[in-house]
């Protein structure tokens, strides 16, 4: 054979990174016109259903046709308050003498506006606790004692509790600011009755009766006006309540035995309250935010075709081969493929969330009834970022998956029954089995969407995204293994 | 080490079946070289070990003196094409270039450089989905040639390919080599590489037949025989085998003449005053030399199934 002179390529400016990978895998996803119209479909379904929803709800929720409360929906407020204004520097002091299963003591607040911020020293039990806000945050104080105080120093309010009224234990403090008003209290939770079976739910509440009686109630320096009673029970979903205007009457108990009604009684220096409400989280609250964004179940079959597609598509014609030969480094085409998808799923997320909350709150906000939160609301910012964030990592999930099954019917089969198994038995099971679907399947990555701390909250926001997270990445790193070792 | 592909003792098992079983032989540059042998004979098996895509379980398959897999910018080293329907068939043929292209840096420009040297320029915006296999075949080619590199492999280019495409093809590998490229293309059937490959490998079950130039083999094939024909072939044939020559009637008027060469054997006719109306040198087909050799793998397409 003569010798010949090897050809070398004329191309130049050729180089690998994974910056051209990403610019290949992205040219891949954009160019197949049907991969587009079904991300586009993952919208439309996530906002329909929002839109359904919406023109349903006209009326608002309740019989009564009252106005919902205002303020958020996942609290209550309040018991039976008995209250003057408290001055600055002033403090009330009382000492609880007897209580039944209520919850009674000392609160200071803004105003008698629902969702106002206080502080209540309260007995609980055996035990003082110093409540403030609507979550779940309180502070356990000491056992056994039965006399509370509240110091107001400005807009600072501090609770104390004593065994004698002599020498005082500060239990916690906070600012509330503005004007004060301060007087003993009685809360009671709700009885609520929660019934499953398949098909959903029913939630049926009655207001509970508590009384407790207080002596030694005083406030330093004393003000003009006299004692005041605020019976207002709590009533979240705007139904009529025993003190709210319009109500349907006096609460019923069981078997239709009406209840006494709500009092406060002085008898020489001892106060006797007898009320219903509570105050504190509601957690049979309706999650609006949440509601809305539930077609992001239908959007979510979309996305996790596209994603499964965007690979097995290329081991069903081969093309798996081309992709591998143009780029020997396997595990970091599978990167490539998952950022792209990722990126995309997740630009393709907030357009559905936000559009579907604000589409849905352009609807609702045109009519009375029970308003959505605002969007610029910590959670309801977490919910719409987050809903985006779960199809992203579903979509890295479901394509993880299908690299290591390498067939499109099973990996979106499997992908999409491991998201939305807890939907689909859940409200077969008993609450607790159902909790824990919702905490260890991928499917706790929806607790993302949560607003409110519901009574059936399984896992925090958090914690429940990061559960999906972790189910993506274990999939992910067998996929990555696998496609290295196996044949193409 | 340049532009070449080197096999050197490559096995591949796929369960009980043996697929490649001791394979070795060198590509060299400047000339095409035909990949034959029936098929599940391990030829697409061996071309997917020298892209890194199956693991050879013992040999080594090296392309420049590398493995695939080390190779930074693959598609300037060696262009490949293995199955033509491998393209989604939703994405443009344009689209398709561009993604690879993409994928080693390769300027956008190749992309419409390689369209317009496969003639696909015109469908450049259609969906690959309603290509005809022959179009396909030509986005594979396509593909492979768009990095320009040294090295090429074609895993049956000619398939499903009308007459002026087979023309086309053929012309374009003997280019393609005789601008010093190392090129690679595999066939079930001899015929089709008759007018292009310079050189042979020949595998049967994995195994190698033979690695040997196309002229040296079609020798080899033709035994030296010489085909003649005579009115007068009892004369003729003691005249020759006079001389020492094996002959053998072929027919009432024809005669194959071993032994001695066409000069000779005019001369002793002419001596002898024996008339014939025509000689020529016996020119074995390749698809003849190649059926001698394959013999005992053709028993094998009987019991063989297709390994991918």
């Amino acid at each position: 054979m003569t010798t010949v002179t090897p050809y070398r390529s004329t191309v130049s400016g050729a180089r690998d990174g994974f910056g051209a990978l990403l610019l290949a895998e992205w040219t891949k996803l954009r160019s197949v016109p049907r991969w587009g119209l079904a991300l586009l479909a993952a919208i439309v379904l996530t906002i329909g259903p929002a839109l359904l929803s919406a023109a349903n709800s006209s009326g608002g929720g309740g019989g009564g046709g009252g106005k919902p409360p205002p303020g958020p929906a996942d609290i209550q407020d309040l018991g039976y308050f008995v209250n003057r204004p408290l001055a600055d520097n002033g403090t009330v002091i009382a000492r609880i003498a007897a209580q039944d299963k209520a919850r009674s003591g000392l609160m200071a607040r803004a105003s008698l506006e629902r969702g106002s911020p206080y502080a209540a020293v309260l007995l609980v039990g055996d035990r003082v606790r110093f409540q403030s806000g609507y979550g779940d945050t309180d502070v356990a104080g000491a056992q056994g004692h039965r006399w509370v105080k509240l110091a107001r120093s400005g807009t600072s309010l501090t609770g104390f509790s004593s065994a004698d009224g002599r020498t005082w234990q500060k239990i916690g403090s906070v600012k509330v600011p503005g004007q004060t008003i301060a007087g003993p209290v009685v809360a009671v939770p709700e009885n609520v009755k929660v019934e499953r079976q398949f098909g959903g739910e029913s939630i049926s509440s009655t207001p509970t009766q508590g009384t407790a009686s207080f002596d030694h109630v005083a406030m330093t320096p004393q003000p003009p006006t006299p004692w005041r009673n605020t019976d207002r029970t709590t009533d979240p979903a705007g139904s009529g309540g025993p003190g709210a205007p319009g109500g349907a009457g006096p609460p019923e108990g069981p078997g239709g035995v009406p209840t006494p009604p709500n009092t406060a009684v002085w008898n020489g220096g001892t106060l006797t309250v007898t009320g219903t409400g509570d105050i504190g989280p509601y957690g049979f609250a309706d999650d609006r935010t949440r509601m809305v964004l539930t077609g992001v179940l239908l959007g979510l079959a979309a996305v996790v075709a596209v994603a499964a597609l965007f690979v097995t598509a290329e081991y069903r014609r081969g093309m798996i081969r081309t992709t591998l030969t143009a780029a020997p480094r396997r595990v970091r085409v599978l990167l490539a493929k998952a950022t792209v998808l990722a990126a995309v799923t997740f630009a393709v997320g907030l357009v559905a969330s936000f559009g579907a909350f604000l589409l849905a709150d352009l609807m609702i906000s045109s009519r009375p009834g029970p308003q959505l939160p605002p969007v610029t609301d910590g959670p309801v910012l977490r919910a719409l970022v987050g809903t985006a964030a779960l199809l992203a990592v579903a979509a890295v999930f479901a394509l993880a998956f299908a690299t290591i099954v390498r067939r499109s019917a099973a990996a979106i089969t499997v992908v999409l029954m491991s998201l939305l198994l807890p939907y689909i038995v859940a409200t077969g099971l008993p609450l607790s089995v159902a909790r824990w679907l919702e905490r260890l399947t991928p499917a706790a990555g929806f607790a993302i969407q949560d607003t409110v701390r519901r009574y059936d909250t399984a896992i925090s926001p958090w914690a429940g995204f990061a559960v999906l997270c972790a189910y993506a990445a274990v999939t992910l790193a067998v996929a990555a293994h696998l496609l290295r070792r196996r044949d193409a | 080490m340049e532009a070449t592909i080197e096999i050197r003792g490559l096995r591949k098992r796929y369960g009980p079946t043996v697929a490649v079983d001791g394979l070795s032989f060198t590509v060299e540059p400047g000339r095409v070289t035909g990949f034959v042998g029936p098929n599940g004979s391990g030829k697409s098996t061996t071309m997917r070990m020298v892209l890194g895509l199956d693991r050879p379980d013992a040999g080594a398959a090296l392309v420049d003196g590398r493995p695939y897999r080390e190779l930074r910018t693959p598609l300037c080293r060696v262009g490949a094409m293995l199955d033509a329907g491998a393209v989604h068939p939703g994405r443009r043929a344009r689209d398709h270039l561009l993604w690879l292209a993409h994928s080693n840096g390769l300027p956008r420009r190749r992309v419409g450089e390689v369209l317009e040297l496969v003639g696909l320029a015109g469908a450049a915006r259609r969906a690959a989905g309603g290509f005809s296999l022959g179009m396909r075949q030509r986005l594979g080619i396509a593909a492979a040639l768009l990095g320009d590199p040294p090295v090429l492999m074609f895993d049956e280019p000619v398939n499903g390919l009308d007459p002026e495409g087979v023309t086309w093809i053929r012309g374009l590998l003997r280019s393609l080599a005789a601008e010093g490229r190392a090129v690679l293309v595999s066939s079930h059937l001899m015929g089709e590489l008759e007018d292009s490959a310079d050189h042979l490998v020949v595998i049967g079950r994995g195994r190698l037949i033979a690695d040997t130039g196309v002229r040296d083999l079609l020798a080899a094939a033709s035994g030296g025989r010489v085909e003649l024909r005579t009115g007068r072939r009892r004369e003729a044939m003691t005249a020759l085998a006079h001389a020492g020559a094996t002959v053998a009637a072929t027919g009432p008027e024809t005669v194959t003449v071993t032994g001695l060469p066409s000069e000779r054997i005019i001369a002793l006719l002419t001596e002898a005053g024996v008339a014939f109306s025509g000689i020529s040198e016996h020119r074995a087909s390749l698809e003849e030399a190649y059926m001698e050799l394959t013999r005992d793998a053709a028993e094998y397409r009987a019991v063989s199934r297709e390994v991918r």
